[in-house]
């Protein structure tokens, strides 16, 4: 089985594909022109590929594919209710649905948004309890926006949704997105001073959830790495014991390894370069209590920027990692980050890349 | 029958037609008509601020501008982005 690595770019999008080894790849593209692609996500149901696309003239929308990227079709009109007195601004990340739901996904954005497709992504509603909620006064909006960036879907229950709002925090829903509880107690609000640690208005960079421990949750948030253990509930900060920061963006897992994490760090939120001069990604094997650098085919002498979706991991074993610069490399590892190889380089500037099965 | 043209990008999204004829009496009726009207006009029904629109060469703020029989309308993206 081969793996491709969908690569969203500011100038459309790319496909880097190659066989199980994931040693050597091939680069394809790019698709959607013109476009900017924030996160594009092949939907291991169908096959399809799904697309959150934004052009600074002509706005905000969604793209799929169902023949591997040759060609595309727009979703029909999303906008946001009247009485909301929002209108659509950017789409951030767009998720497959649970397997039981196979038509159903979901589209995340700003301002502070999220959107349900039941037709496979041709049509989408907003969420109104996402628009209505009761703490939706006290969200400020981080440097990219009141941003949906983050969607995860509970495996073991359809009903239990994850979403993630920059700077509104985490939220979990019992009830299939008709309502939504925060989910940020123990996770730090350094920059409200007054109150630290507050209901909401956390500024989470990226939220995942762990596909075989469904209760286990990592966050990379503006203010450290977190990880819990209950559905959100309470989260432990996790820096100090190998990290030379708490600060990044990306995040990500080891769909076999729930102890496993990957960040790249930035020295922080005033200098959002990796430290140390080189392209620094660390991985924790045991829930965060220690984190070590992965260098072993990684530039030094790098000063480097890795977007909130500039990370992701295959499914296969051992899991591939894969990261994308905002200069426009493509590091791919085959062996859980022990060894990379640079898969693409000279590409746009890089905002998101995500592994999905490629023929 | 008027006729309506549009830049590269949005012919793409037309599915690779870039000249649109039209028999409507204005021009926001014109580019309403159209498959990439999304494109064009966000929800609230307000046309883009960057869509640029020229009738006969000449610049119109007003979509109420009248189309008659020959007029051709341009959309063109301002000058903008990175």
């Amino acid at each position: 089985m081969g793996v491709a690595v969908l690569v969203g770019t500011r100038k459309g999008l790319f496909v880097l594909t190659s066989d199980e080894t994931r040693r050597d790849w091939k680069v394809e593209g790019p698709h959607l022109t013109g476009w900017e692609v924030f996160h594009a996500t092949r939907d291991p149901r169908d096959r399809a590929l799904h697309a959150a696309t934004n052009n600074w003239v002509y706005g905000a929308t969604a793209h799929r594919s169902s023949d591997e990227g040759q060609t595309w079709e727009r979703a029909e009109g999303i906008g946001l209710p009247e009485e909301s007195g929002l209108t659509w601004e950017k789409s951030w990340h767009v998720e497959p649905g649970h397997a039981d739901e196979p038509e159903t996904l979901w589209l995340g954005g700003t301002p502070a948004a999220l959107f349900k497709s039941t037709d496979g992504g041709e049509t989408w509603k907003p969420v109104q309890s996402v628009l209505e909620h009761p703490t939706r006064e006290k969200w400020n909006p981080g440097a990219g926006g009141l941003c949906c960036h983050s969607i995860q879907i509970d495996p073991s229950d359809p009903q239990r949704i994850y979403i993630a709002i920059s700077a509104a925090g985490g939220f979990r829903s019992e009830d299939g997105g008709e309502s939504w509880t925060p989910i940020n107690s123990g996770v730090a609000a350094d920059f409200f001073p007054d109150d630290p640690f507050p209901e909401v208005g956390q500024c989470v960079h990226k939220l995942l959830l762990h596909p075989a421990r469904p209760e286990r949750l990592w966050q990379q948030n503006h203010c450290g790495v977190y990880r819990s253990d209950d559905r959100g509930e309470s989260w432990e900060r996790l820096e100090g014991n190998g990290l030379p920061s708490g600060f990044g963006f990306p995040i990500a897992l080891d769909p076999a390894d729930p102890d496993t994490a990957y960040v790249v760090p930035e020295e922080g939120a005033e200098n959002r370069v990796t430290p140390d001069g080189r392209l620094g990604i660390y991985r924790t094997r045991d829930g965060g209590a220690s984190w070590d650098l992965l260098q072993d085919g990684l530039p030094q002498q790098a000063w480097q920027s890795v977007m909130r979706e500039g990370m992701s991991f295959d499914r296969l074993d051992p899991a591939g990692v894969y990261v994308g610069t905002q200069s426009g490399s493509v590091f791919a590892s085959p062996d859980g980050g022990d060894s990379w190889v640079e898969a693409a380089r000279y590409l746009p500037t890089i905002l998101s890349v995500e592994a999905a099965e490629w023929q | 029958m008027a006729v309506v043209l549009l830049p590269s990008l949005l012919a793409r999204e037309a599915g690779g037609e870039g000249r649109f004829e039209t028999d409507a009496a204005t021009v926001r009726e014109a580019l309403r008509g159209l498959p990439i009207r999304d494109l064009l006009f966000d929800e609230r029904g307000t046309l883009r601020p960057l869509v640029n629109v020229y009738v006969d060469r000449t610049q119109i703020d007003d979509l109420g501008t009248p189309l008659e029989a020959e007029t051709e309308v341009r959309l063109v993206a301002a000058v903008a982005g990175g």
